[in-house]
């Protein structure tokens, strides 16, 4: 097992020390102050997250208001430590509900110092599972053995929980009606040039979910991607069904998904934790369907006046529709008057971001809106520099529709009672980054 | 305020006060210029109080940091408003936005010579003070008559005035050449004259620019600017308001003698004692108080009047009356007085003559030294510095000595090389200087750069008396228990040169010494390693008889270095261990160190000019390679049983630190080729000195004994020369005796070309003189030294031949009448410093005055008849002549243009050959010659000469034996003395005596 760290520190954006853990005794305790004059003084801060001084590795990364400062001296695993220094912070946003910044490491020291201790070992990283860490290290003051009144539910016990098989559920859980909720959440990134060809265009997808089950069920998930159902239909030897399948790149999976079952059968299944947590991740290159297109004409005629128009429209179903399209169409700088015609929502001139902003609360599909906007600038002492025409973005949100074409075929859900489970699906669309050069 | 009553402003500015984080600030700033942009560009319905509060908005975001490109149109447009809070902030945010080179100006000149020439004061005063700030070119050109005339028009209040002789002065400032000022001395006297001290700051400051321009306008305004003086000493007529402490305006005293001092002197007596008096009166005025303000202002004064002093060179009481108040003020406790007074101190030895007066002073100064603030422990060492001498250099040095304990780093070094300059300029006696740069050593031994240790060995080298006494403090310096580096370096140094001379004292026999020195070994470093070898080299040298124990000690040192990784210490180590066991050869190999010319001290060099001249650098460089390119050159040619050239080796060798080997191999290599390349010498600094340490004026001597074999024929006077000409000098000279063209001479430096061109009598000769090195040879010369018998004309040749340039000097030759000599060509040049001088032999010979013709046998034979006897005849048998077949003989004599007529004689044995001789005695001359061979025996010949002349005959029958006999022997004596014949001409039996 790799070491990920000699030494772990909190800093505020002065450099003060907030709160600092040693794990191993091959770091000085001076080191932070080396931190402080050769990285965080300089302007090498934030250029490279990992840097050497003296013979000590510094892994560092800003959260908020907090700088987080792994120290070692030994050759250590980065990924390990950098990955800890997420789980780490995600545990204690669980912990702190919501917010870690200074304020709150100032208001928890003796809970972080209690987590410290047990989420790293010698410089080892151990169990960071919120669930997990709930169970021992609670937030309530410790029940009096002499108090009365009995416990109101009872002590799991955490040891077993703890060196278990399924480590991220807790055993007994009971619900009156048992739910899952699935969410598949897709956002799209763009670059389109001002011609209408792509130029990169990539979809990045997540499954989140949300249980409310009783007992140890055991959930099986079907999606219509090309491998599962490739493997599916020759395991049931029938012939693959015709239909839209895709192809899932770079998945990744919660650390319920039973891999072994993953790569012999292609199915995802799983027993899962209790509440939300996230199931998968994707990303997807090809076949994308694009939900808006979009046509600018930017015409600068002389020096003082400009003519904008751009077309948009929708290519997703006529029955969906986008919430919250923001159009952000860009202008120079010395921008003065602008009169704006849109055929439906409401378009604006931002000084403080230089573009046009164009609003559509609720954007049909199968539609197209236009915006013709007249812009005068003014004259300028300085030198007349061209306008470097950044791209215009867009933000939007479709629900129902996903640009991959991932659906959900079936959930099975398993349990030994036998008990009837209700399964929610939502799909929903979000932009990326969408952009268009102009 | 203007600010009053805009409401909108004041709200913006609350708001942008109220900001979190820049960020906001931003949105909020982008946000208003967004609103103004969207304004401006509205023109209708904008007002006249919108325009100023949105100007004022601007001038705000302005002077937060923001980019302001837009609206100069509005600011400059309010400049014309009528009222005066909108011209106010007009001319207030375009002299805040706009600078002198925006073409947007130029709009506002007009309105701007309106308000100037206006009647409004405010008007002008705001218009003056915009052009002040941001006057161009463009301002000056069309606004400086109209301010000229606002300074001196009689209707001006002084606060128009004021402002107007500022205006004037920036304008004059930028642009000195469109301000027309001629003339202007009268009305300078005139403002000068001013009673009101405002103008009057005014326009001196405006004085101050106009004389540092071109003081000689301006005499007549030297009285009016004592009388300000004096009337300000005085304190008469000074009003409350320009009183500062109860000094009168110390401004406008600064300032008019700052202005005095751009006169080069003061001649007339009533001024000067005037003047005198005032400064006296400032001199003994001056006091420390309490009150700071008080202090600086009147020091100030003071200063500058210090100033005024120096400059007018006045009498020695007053100096010293100066003197003596610096004195008191470096005694004082306010650290900037005292830093004054020891800056102006030394600035007063430099201009003037009090150095005794000072001297005084001593004392107090060095107290200074050890002042906590570390500026004016500098001034206190420049002072100190500057001031020693003969007299006082001993105690100073040793005070600085001292001091090199304490100092702080940074000034260390400044301090080693200061103390080490001292000693060796005004050294009383030499133990007394190495006794101090070896403390030196001792106590700033980081501090110490190479440059002080090599002048030290430099010196001791020079001084015989002087090295037991260094040797022996060499060796009681290694007894201490960690020494410095440095001082390892210069001890083992002056140890392996000079410790047999303590061999009789206790504990310093070679074998201790070794020991001791040997001791120090693991703790130095690489170049110092390099230096120990040569050491022990030298000891085991010196130890004689050869002690067994130690050699073998040392020889086990050797062989382990041997392969060190470094290559310097492994040639050392391999060298030094082939040379030693060569036994008593080591003795003349590892001699001591021959003397080192005197040069300039690199010290006081380096001290004085840190930026030498490149090309003197440079030379310097070159010269060093090529010191140590001639060691290796020579040892080259001559194998090592040569000692002589490897004493040079050595020698070169042994200071040396870094890689010098290297720089012998690739000179070695350029060499060979014949070209002198431009190989820079890794270690630059410490090559150069080398030659601080550099070779011997001997050296030459030793070169001469033994190339003499080999270069017989070189000539006259090329012996002397350390420079040698790497091509064979007699051969090419007698190539260029049959040939036309070709290099006469060539060195690493020079390289000489000849052209010829002969007609008649007459000839005409170009020398290309050639630098082939990267930087110029000066003090070229060429003289010919002519033979009676040729007229020579040289044209001049230059000083100096830039790098790699050719130049030609065209000779023109007459020949007068028949002779053999030769005329010589003395060539000389200095490269660096050496100065190589060779002399050469033009070949301008007797076969150059040959004309051929070929003559039949109805031409020739009569001739021969006719001139039958002796003086005109001569005949002669010639012996031990070169072995040749009739072919090549004949070649010979065609290639001396001496045509051979085949057929003529009719034995085939003999040859018969005829030629044209010019000369002005003699006009053209016919030439016969005949030369019987004998095919039994071809080293003899009988040679038959006859022509018109006898002197011609003699000539030539001598200059064809010299050709048929001598080539290529190499034991002929250079032809110096041709016409000292060994043989009489008449006495053909004497003749022929004399050649067997």
């Amino acid at each position: 097992m790799p070491v990920s760290a000699s030494a772990i520190y909190f800093l505020n954006l002065r450099g003060d020390v907030l709160i600092n853990r040693l794990y191993r005794d091959d770091v000085g305790g001076n080191m932070v102050d080396a931190f402080r004059l050769h990285i965080m003084q300089t302007k090498e801060l934030g250029t490279c997250p990992v840097r050497q001084i003296g013979g000590c590795s510094f892994f560092y990364m800003r959260i908020s208001n907090v700088y987080i400062v792994i120290v070692v001296s030994s050759n250590a695993n980065v990924a390990c430590a950098f990955k800890f220094v997420v789980e780490a912070v995600n545990l204690f946003k669980s912990y702190f509900g919501g917010a870690f910044d200074e304020d709150a490491i100032r208001n928890n020291f003796v809970l972080i110092y209690e987590l410290l201790d047990e989420i790293m070992d010698f410089g080892y990283p151990q169990n960071l599972s919120p669930e997990m860490l709930k169970l021992y290290i609670t937030q309530e003051g410790v029940r009096s053995p002499f108090s009365s009144k009995s416990a109101d539910k009872p002590v799991p016990n955490a040891t077993l929980q703890v060196t278990g098989a399924v480590g991220w559920r807790r055993e007994g859980l009971v619900y009156k009606k048992n739910e899952v909720f699935l969410d598949i959440v897709e956002s799209v990134n763009l670059l389109m040039s001002s011609k209408g060809s792509v130029l990169r265009c990539d979809v990045t997808g997540k499954i989140l979910m949300k249980c409310f089950l009783t007992g140890m069920p055991d959930l099986k998930l079907g999606l219509n991607d090309k491998i599962g159902l490739e493997k599916e239909s020759e395991l049931k030897s029938r012939p693959t069904k015709s239909g839209k399948t895709i192809e899932l790149d770079d998945v990744t999976f919660h650390q319920c998904v039973n891999l072994t079952r993953f790569n012999s059968e292609k199915t995802v299944s799983f027993v899962p934790p209790d509440g939300e947590f996230e199931l998968m991740k994707y990303r997807i290159t090809e076949g994308v369907n694009l939900p808006f297109r979009v046509l600018p004409t930017i015409k600068e005629l002389g020096r003082t006046r400009m003519e904008v128009n751009v077309k948009v429209k929708s290519v997703f179903g006529a029955k969906m529709f986008a919430l919250g399209v923001v159009i952000k169409v860009p202008v120079p700088k010395q921008t003065a008057k602008t009169s704006c015609q849109v055929t439906s929502g409401r378009a604006k001139y931002n000084a403080s971001m230089d573009c046009l902003m164009w609003k559509i609360r609720k954007f049909p599909g199968q539609t197209e809106s236009t915006l013709s906007a007249e812009v005068e600038l003014i004259s300028t002492i300085a030198e007349k520099k061209s306008w470097t025409r950044p791209p215009i973005q867009m933000e939007f949100q479709v629900p129902m529709f996903t640009a991959s074409g991932l659906r959900v075929r079936f959930l099975k859900v398993w349990e030994k009672s036998g008990y009837n489970t209700v399964e929610w699906v939502r799909y929903i669309t979000k932009a990326g980054s969408y952009e268009i050069r102009c | 305020m203007a600010l009053s009553g805009m409401r909108g402003l004041s709200v913006f500015i609350s708001e942008i006060r109220n900001c979190q984080n820049k960020e906001q600030e931003r949105l909020r700033v982008d946000k208003e210029l967004g609103h103004i942009r969207n304004r401006f560009k509205n023109e209708k319905g904008l007002t006249v109080y919108d325009k100023k509060k949105y100007v004022w908005k601007m001038l705000y975001i302005f002077m937060l940091g923001y980019d302001v490109d837009f609206g100069h149109m509005e600011a400059v447009s309010l400049i014309s408003a009528p009222k005066y809070p909108e011209k106010q902030v007009g001319y207030l945010v375009t002299s805040c936005l706009l600078n002198e080179n925006h073409d947007f100006l130029r709009l506002a000149i007009n309105t701007v010579r309106n308000d100037i020439i206006g009647r409004n004061e405010t008007f002008q005063c705001l218009a003056l003070t915009l052009v002040g700030n941001i006057g161009g070119r463009d301002f000056a050109e069309s606004l400086a008559p109209d301010v000229q005339k606002l300074l001196i028009s009689s209707s001006c209040r002084p606060l128009v005035k004021k402002k107007a002789a500022l205006c004037l002065l920036r304008l004059f400032r930028k642009n000195p050449d469109v301000v027309n000022v001629d003339g202007w001395s009268d009305r300078m006297s005139q403002l000068l004259d001013e009673r009101n001290l405002g103008v009057l700051t005014s326009s001196m400051s405006l004085f101050v620019s106009l004389v540092s321009n071109n003081h000689e306008a301006y005499w007549s305004c030297l009285p009016k600017c004592v009388k300000v003086l004096e009337r300000l000493a005085r304190n008469q007529d000074v009003p409350q308001e320009y009183t500062y402490y109860g000094i009168p305006s110390p401004w406008l005293q600064v300032k008019t003698m700052r202005a005095l001092q751009y006169f080069p002197t003061i001649e007339d007596p009533n001024t000067r004692r005037a003047l005198f008096e005032v400064l006296q009166r400032v001199l003994m005025g001056t006091d420390v108080v309490k009150n700071v303000n008080k202090n600086n202002a009147s020091h100030a004064v003071l200063f500058e009047a210090l100033a005024l002093v120096m400059h007018l060179d006045a009498e020695k009481e007053m100096m010293s009356q100066c003197v003596a108040l610096l004195g008191k003020f470096i005694a004082v406790r306010e650290p900037n007085i005292r830093y004054l007074g020891l800056e102006n101190m030394t600035r007063m030895l430099m201009v003037t003559d009090v150095q005794e007066i000072i001297k005084r002073h001593q004392a107090q100064i060095i107290t200074s030294l050890k002042d906590p603030d570390i500026s004016i422990r500098r001034r206190a060492l420049d002072l100190l510095y500057a001031m020693c001498d003969i007299s006082n250099a001993k105690d100073i040095v040793e005070e600085l000595l001292q001091y090199l304990g304490t100092a702080e780093f940074t000034m260390r070094e400044e301090l080693a090389l200061k103390a080490a300059i001292l000693a060796e300029k005004f050294a009383p006696d030499l133990s007394w200087y190495v006794d101090v740069i070896l403390q030196l050593i001792d106590k700033a031994g980081d501090f110490v750069s190479d440059d002080i240790w090599f002048r030290v060995v430099q010196f001791v080298t020079n001084n015989e008396d002087l090295q037991p006494y260094a040797a022996l403090k060499a060796r009681e310096y290694l007894d201490k228990p960690a020494i410095h580096e440095t001082m390892m370096k210069v001890s083992a140094y002056l140890l392996g040169e000079y410790s047999h001379l303590l061999a009789r004292r206790p504990g310093c026999s070679p074998k201790e010494i070794f020991s001791i020195i040997h001791e120090k070994l693991p703790t130095v470093s690489t170049p110092t390693i390099s230096i120990l070898l040569s050491t022990y080299a030298k000891i085991l040298m010196h130890s004689q008889p050869p002690d067994p124990e130690l050699q073998n000690q040392i020889w086990a040192i050797f062989s382990k270095y041997e392969t060190s990784i470094d290559a310097e210490i492994q040639q050392r180590a391999v060298e030094y261990f082939a040379l030693s066991k060569k036994g008593a050869a080591l003795m003349d190999i590892l001699a001591e160190m021959p003397k080192f010319p005197e040069r300039e001290s690199s010290l006081i060099k380096k001290a004085e000019d840190t930026e030498a001249d490149t090309a003197e650098l440079s030379a310097i460089k070159s010269r060093a390679q090529q010191q140590a390119s001639n060691a290796l050159v020579v040892t080259d040619q001559h194998p090592a049983n040569e000692p002589p050239q490897v004493t040079q080796l050595g020698m070169v060798k042994i200071p040396s630190i870094n890689n010098l080997e290297n720089n012998h191999v690739d000179q070695e290599v350029t060499q060979t080729n014949g070209i002198m390349g431009e190989v820079e010498p890794q270690n630059g600094d410490i090559l150069g000195d080398l030659l601080a340490i550099e070779g011997p004026p001997g050296v030459s001597g030793t070169e001469t004994l033994t190339e003499e074999g080999a270069l017989a024929l070189a000539p006259v006077g090329e012996l002397e020369n350390a420079v040698k000409p790497v091509i064979d000098i007699a051969e090419r000279f007698r190539d260029l005796c049959v040939k036309d063209s070709g290099v006469l001479y060539e060195d690493p430096y020079v390289q000489i070309g000849i052209k010829a061109e002969w007609r008649g009598h007459q000839g005409r000769l170009v020398l290309f003189l050639g630098n082939k090195t990267t930087s110029s040879l000066d003090s070229v010369h060429a003289v010919i030294l002519p033979p009676s018998h040729l007229k020579l004309e040289l044209s001049s040749v230059p000083e100096i031949i830039p790098p790699r340039a050719q130049v030609q000097c065209p000779l023109e030759v007459v020949n007068l009448c028949p002779s053999r000599d030769v005329a010589v060509l003395d060539f000389s040049y200095k490269f660096g410093t050496t100065l190589v001088d060779n002399k050469l032999r033009l070949p301008a010979v007797l076969n150059k005055f040959f004309h051929p013709v070929t003559l039949s046998a109805e031409e020739f034979f009569p001739q021969w008849r006719s001139l039958a006897a002796p003086p005109l005849k001569l005949q002669e048998v010639v012996r031990g002549v070169r072995v040749m077949s009739l072919g090549e003989m004949t070649n010979l004599l065609n290639s001396l243009k001496l045509i051979v007529s085949p057929g003529l004689d009719p034995n085939a044995n003999n040859l018969v050959a005829s030629t044209t001789f010019y000369s002005e005695s003699t006009q053209s001359m016919l030439c016969l010659v005949r030369i019987e061979t004998d095919p039994a025996d071809r080293t003899q010949l009988r040679l038959t000469v006859a022509s018109g002349d006898s002197t011609l005959t003699f000539e030539l029958k001598e200059f064809i034996k010299e050709q048929l006999v001598s080539i290529p022997a190499a034991s002929r004596p250079p032809v110096l003395q041709p016409t000292i014949q060994p043989i009489s001409s008449s006495d053909p039996g004497a003749l022929l005596a004399g050649l067997l």
